[in-house]
């Protein structure tokens, strides 16, 4: 590292870049963090010692992936984040590269799908990359809205046909979204090619989040969500796939040993802990009952180890560092920072959510993993890392003026 | 927001506070709002369904296996065991196993494989063949039958589960597993034998001594209810199920989501309870006594029916013995043994067959009158039997004295029929005693009349007749009586005149001996009983039965009076044939018509109780129509009259001699039968004549002398053998030499004193039964214990007993 100058030698912007990182919610992820490795540790011990007779086989695994994540989340805002504005470009570039590269034979199948990609020996999922770039890159364009919006409108010649059309969809703010909505379209295909069901969910969602913030207008949102809801209920009534799921959230006691295992798993896992678990390690569930107990559905084993407050608590640590990362976004030194911070929160919020949703049975199985708990390592690694891309924002907010 | 005037549309400030809200909005909805609903549902799952997932946890997480709780032991009243419960094994074959393994084996040894290395079919072949050899051979050793039987059910090729046996011992079970371990061994392949062959533990209940109070225990079947348990059917085995059965324990492991045991070894134990046992007032020697008996007289008689015993214990209520004649084999109730039964079954088959409707309705009743516990799940007209309990009413209401005459003229006039005495001649003028010694039925209507249907109907209540008994046993009947109305109403009489001497109306047997005790112990009704106490498997005693008193129902004096009259009645009247010298038997007997059958049959029946003064045993044996000679006949086949006092008082007077010698009660002579009661032989040998005449006749030995001399030479019977008193004892003098070897005379249709003088004549002698006076010329020996024509060592005793022929019922009494 270059040597540490003088304080009074440093423009304002570097000042400012070496303001203090957010505690509270550094803490918050350290806690979460810590608390995800345990309780993959306790859920993944019996299933990993009857698949690898090893019982520490996912959880040493992981260890190494959260400290990578750590130091990553440690070094990033070390770096000014607006120098993420220009990273922005290249990470979508390479984010849509990758996820066209899963769909080659460098892809690597798994649970039907093909999702994941490995290079050198790294197997990952490139869907990872992409959320945290689609944000990046929103965050970036969009934050330039203001100063497109204070220009002089485009004039359009309003004698051509492709003029007065122009005109008309630049007034209903159509053109501006156009870059916004190819990137998307994009991206969105070549997750329907894995298929990526929740990838495309999340990308979606992060997005959205981000152009909701920004001030795209709401009829927008409007429409484009009932178009959205009602190409889902197209997806639903007309893919053989997609009916049975909901078949088999609606009705899980309707086929126990195919689809409506896992609900149903998940929700005696649930159900058995009661008020306050069957303690930490103790679950029974994890003994081969219910799939996934390490994975998309680790939140269910929690539930039965630590019952209902354990499990209430951890809600609330989510719940906190999600308010936390909304409230650095209002305090962020500019709108390129609070429109990162807030689609990376929305990110890893609507993750949460999904995750609860669906391991509670309040929403239809799709497999969405849960932050900080979930077994994967690059996931964890990029969701550590997009925390330290928040961390690198929270230290460019003014601090308040001391009384 | 929507509502944006277009002029403030490019207002930075404005866009500002748009990002401001709508990022509050965000953090709202992603950081509280949509929590909500999930917390809820967490709250529906882990507090309002807590239970019912609970529950489904447990019912896939954990899996219960029960552990047999032992069936209790049924001990007798010396304990001795009745039933109890051992290990068992079923043997089983899978036959398609055996194809399997041997295929299985080909695919890895190149014995069994052709050049190719694949499996070749013919050595396969030949290698089942020779393993299904040496299966059939080893279970043609261990179970008996021909191989070939084996050979088929192995070649049985799509089975998987042959039952081959059921409850094999353990000794079998260990040549199985001999033969199962040791065949890789044996054989030189590996063929997986225990897969092929093995055993499955169950429980066996045995009965160690067979139809001994087969009616009593009961046994032990599967019911729908039961599972696969076997439970109580009958007897104390279903009366006291819960008891005998205890819980079972159970094993929880914990499972995995494949079935498999968790590596943490995750187990519980529930102890189960085992079964307690039961100790009975049953006493097997009692017990096989009363079923000898039954069966001797069905024999002797050719009783058509059957019969049954009860034997109590008059002061508490404890039954010492309860017997019912036909008996099955509770190790295998279902098995048809009465060789009655047997005979007729095999008639029915030979003309019908043995698939036909008839046979199985046959085959059942058969089976149905075998289980059949006739002590309680019966009911028959007792007859003169009932009588006492008449005398006794009107005795405690003291409408009558002991002293009072009655006058019997063969018949009386009662509400316009003529009902008969068995002797149609009339009894003539007698007392009370008398009549019951005569068993006389115009006294007992009369005394019935002067007690009317009143005090006749609350005594009958008093005497439980009209209640079941409370007795450990399921299967109690009703008894049978008129209604109450019409009994009391003016068109009573006849019924109150027949009742009076125990016709028309029908009870329970064991109805009748616990009424029957209540008029010999002082008036008190008890509850009687089989179960003594229960224990648990440590041996504590968890309930013990302690005498129950019902209630009083006459006073000590009228119960003294009665059996007084009762021992008379066997002394000096019908019950004649029961007197045994020594023992003080009482009783009555009672020969009752079967008047809802057309068949003419009846019930000879006997209730008797010794001794007098202070009864320890009371007997109720009946035999059920025994076989007239000819369809009008008044005698059996066998030529003996048929009725109570002839066909079952010398049977109960037996049994009751034999219970009490059994039970120790020391015997009291009364002063005529002292002289001929028992005494043991001098040592006469080697004494002067005039010295050892004295000495004999000292003991109540008369003498006779064969030789001459003056000293003694040889004596016969030896010192110290017993003989009965008055006999006479042979004393050789000089060179006289006994003869070692008689041979018995036939003393049948003799009376008492001539018999004696047979058998000592030969120089045998003579030990009488059944006769308290020696000179009476009209009681003669119908039997002796010793057959004529056996050659004996001379100085034996020989038993002989004697009967009179009573006449204490005749038929068409109405």
């Amino acid at each position: 590292m270059r040597r540490r100058r003088a304080k009074r030698d440093l423009t304002i912007e570097q000042q400012l870049a070496r303001g203090p990182i957010d505690l509270p919610y550094l803490a918050l992820t350290l806690l979460l963090t810590a608390i995800g490795l345990v309780m993959l540790l306790s859920s993944s011990y019996a299933s990993a010692y009857y698949e690898s007779g090893d019982p520490y086989y996912y959880f040493t695994r992981q260890l190494g992936f959260a400290l990578l994540g750590i130091v990553a989340m440690f070094l990033i805002p070390k770096i000014d984040y607006q120098r993420l504005r220009l990273l922005s470009v290249p990470a979508i570039f390479l984010s849509v590269v990758l996820l066209a590269l899963v769909l080659t034979p460098l892809g690597r199948a798994g649970g039907g799908a093909q999702r994941w990609i490995s290079i050198a020996g790294i197997r990952f999922q490139p869907l990872e990359v992409a959320k945290v770039s689609v944000v990046m890159f929103f965050a970036a364009r969009l934050s330039k809205r203001n100063d497109q919006l204070k220009a002089p409108p485009k004039k359009w010649n309003r004698h051509t046909p492709v003029g007065r059309i122009g005109a008309v969809l630049d007034k209903i703010g159509f053109l501006e979204l156009v870059p916004y909505g190819v990137i998307l379209l994009v991206v969105l295909f070549l997750l329907y090619k894995q298929p990526h069901m929740s990838g495309m969910i999340l990308v979606l969602v992060a997005a959205a989040s981000v152009l909701f913030a920004s001030g795209i207008r709401l009829y927008w949102f409007v429409g484009v969500g009932t178009a959205a809801a009602g190409a889902l209920w197209f997806v639903i009534t007309q893919t053989e796939y997609m009916t049975a799921r909901i078949n088999s959230w609606l009705n899980p006691t309707a086929d126990l040993q195919g689809d409506g295992l896992q609900l149903w798993q998940s929700q005696i896992a649930i159900g058995s802990g009661g008020l306050l678990g069957v303690g930490l390690g103790n679950s029974h569930q994890k003994y081969l009952f219910l799939p996934e107990e390490h994975n998309d559905f680790i939140f269910a084993i929690v539930c039965e180890e630590l019952g209902l407050v354990g499990a209430c608590l951890i809600i609330a640590l989510f719940a906190l560092l999600i308010i936390r990362g909304y409230w650095l976004a209002l305090h962020a030194r500019d709108r390129f920072g609070t429109l990162l911070i807030v689609g990376l929160n929305t990110l890893m919020a609507a993750q949460v959510l999904l995750n609860l949703g669906v391991v509670t049975g309040v929403l239809p199985t799709t497999g969405i993993s849960l932050p900080f708990f979930s077994y994967g390592g690059t996931a964890l690694a990029v969701q550590l890392a997009s925390a330290g891309i928040v961390l690198g924002v929270s230290r460019q907010i003014v601090a308040p003026r001391a009384e | 927001m929507q509502k944006q005037d277009p002029k403030e549309r490019h207002s930075a400030g404005n866009n500002n506070r748009s990002l401001f809200r709508r990022t509050i909005f965000l953090m709202v909805c992603m950081g509280v709002v949509f929590f909500i609903p999930m917390v809820a549902q967490l709250w529906k799952l882990q507090i309002s369904q807590h239970d019912y997932w609970q529950e489904r946890a447990a019912n896939q997480q954990l899996r219960d296996v029960a552990v047999d709780s032992g069936r209790g032991t049924i001990y007798d009243a010396n304990g001795e065991v009745l039933a109890m419960s051992a290990t068992a094994y079923d043997l089983i074959l899978a036959p398609a196993q055996l194809v399997r393994n041997a295929n299985e084996l080909a695919e890895n040894n190149s014995k069994l494989q052709d050049e190719e290395k694949e499996p070749d079919e013919g050595k396969i072949q030949d290698l089942i063949e020779d393993t299904r050899a040496d299966v059939a051979e080893f279970l043609a050793g261990l179970l008996g039958e021909d191989e070939e039987t084996y050979l088929k059910r192995l070649e049985r090729t799509d089975s998987y589960y042959e039952k081959l046996a059921t409850y094999l011992n353990e000794e079998q079970a260990e040549q199985v597993r001999k033969f199962i371990n040791g065949y890789r061994e044996e054989s030189g392949w590996n063929m997986s034998m225990p897969t092929i062959l093995y055993l499955v533990e169950t429980s066996q209940r045995y009965y160690p001594q067979s139809t001994t109070a087969s009616h009593v225990l009961g046994y032990t079947a599967q019911n729908e209810s039961s599972g696969g348990e076997k439970v109580g059917a009958q007897g104390l085995e279903a009366a006291y199920q819960d008891v005998l059965s205890g819980t079972s324990g159970m094993v929880v492991t914990g499972v995995t989501g494949v079935g498999t045991e968790l590596f943490s070894s995750y187990e519980e134990y529930f102890d189960g309870q085992d079964g307690m046992d039961l100790h009975l007032t049953i006493d097997a020697q009692i017990q096989a006594m009363a079923e000898q008996t039954l069966a001797e007289g069905i024999e002797t008689y050719d009783v058509k029916k059957g019969g049954f015993c009860i034997v109590m214990h008059p002061s508490t209520g404890a039954i010492l013995a309860m017997a019912s004649s036909p008996e099955f084999d509770p190790n295998n109730y279902s098995e048809i043994i009465t060789q009655a039964y047997l005979e007729q079954l095999a008639a029915v088959a030979d003309q019908y067959g043995e698939d036909s409707e008839e046979y199985g309705t046959a085959w059942n009743e058969a089976y149905g009158e075998q289980l059949r516990n006739k002590a309680v799940n019966f009911t028959y007209e007792p007859g003169s039997v009932f009588k006492p309990i008449t005398v006794a009413m009107a005795l405690e209401e003291g409408i009558i004295s002991p002293d009072d005459h009655y006058y019997c003229g063969g018949y009386k006039m009662v509400g316009g029929y003529k009902i008969r005495c068995h002797d149609h001649s009339g009894h003539g003028d007698q007392t009370v005693t008398q009549a019951l010694e005569n068993s006389c039925n115009v006294a007992l209507m009369d005394i019935g009349e002067q007690i009317g249907a009143e005090i006749m109907w609350e005594y009958w209540e008093n005497f439980g007749l009209m209640e079941t008994t409370g007795i450990d046993l399921a299967g109690e009947v009703e008894s049978f009586f008129w209604p109450e109305d019409e009994f009391k109403g003016p068109y009573g009489a006849t019924s109150v005149a027949t009742a009076s001497f125990g016709q028309t109306l029908k009870v329970m047997p064991i109805q009748m001996i616990r009424a029957f005790a209540s008029l010999i112990n002082g008036g008190h009704l008890l509850t009687p009983y089989l179960v003594q106490s229960v224990t648990d498997d440590n041996g504590n005693t968890v309930y013990y039965h302690e005498t129950e008193e019902n209630r009083q129902v006459i006073s000590e004096s009228t119960s003294s009076l009665l059996r007084g009259m009762l021992e008379s009645v066997v002394a000096n009247g019908s019950g004649h044939n029961a007197y045994m010298a020594g023992y003080r038997i009482a009783g009555k007997t009672g020969t009752s018509e079967k008047r809802d059958e057309t068949t003419g049959d009846v019930i000879c029946s006997f209730m008797g109780f010794a001794p007098v003064d202070n009864p320890k045993v009371l007997v109720l044996l009946a035999y059920d129509s025994p076989e007239r000679a000819n369809g009008t006949s008044n005698y059996t086949p066998s030529g003996t009259y048929i009725s109570g006092g002839n066909i079952t008082a010398p049977m109960a007077g037996e049994l009751i001699a034999n219970i009490l010698d059994y039970m120790g009660v020391e015997k009291q002579y009364t002063g005529q039968e002292l002289a001929s009661s028992d005494t043991t032989v001098p040592r006469l040998t080697g004494y002067e004549l005039t010295v050892a005449k004295g000495q004999a006749q000292g003991q109540g030995l008369n003498v006779r002398t064969i030789g001459t001399g003056s000293i003694v030479t040889a004596q016969v019977p030896a010192a110290g053998v017993s003989i009965p008193g008055g006999s006479t004892v042979i004393l050789y003098l000089g060179d006289a030499k006994p003869e070692q070897e008689v041979e018995v005379p036939d003393v049948d249709g003799l009376n008492p004193n001539q018999a004696k003088e047979r058998l000592e004549s030969a120089g045998l002698f003579l030990r009488a039964a059944g006769v308290s006076d020696y000179s009476d010329p009209a009681v003669t020996a119908s039997s002796q214990s010793i057959e004529a024509g056996t050659t004996v060592k001379i100085g034996t005793v020989v038993d002989v007993r004697f009967v009179s022929n009573v006449i204490d019922y005749a038929p068409g009494e109405t």
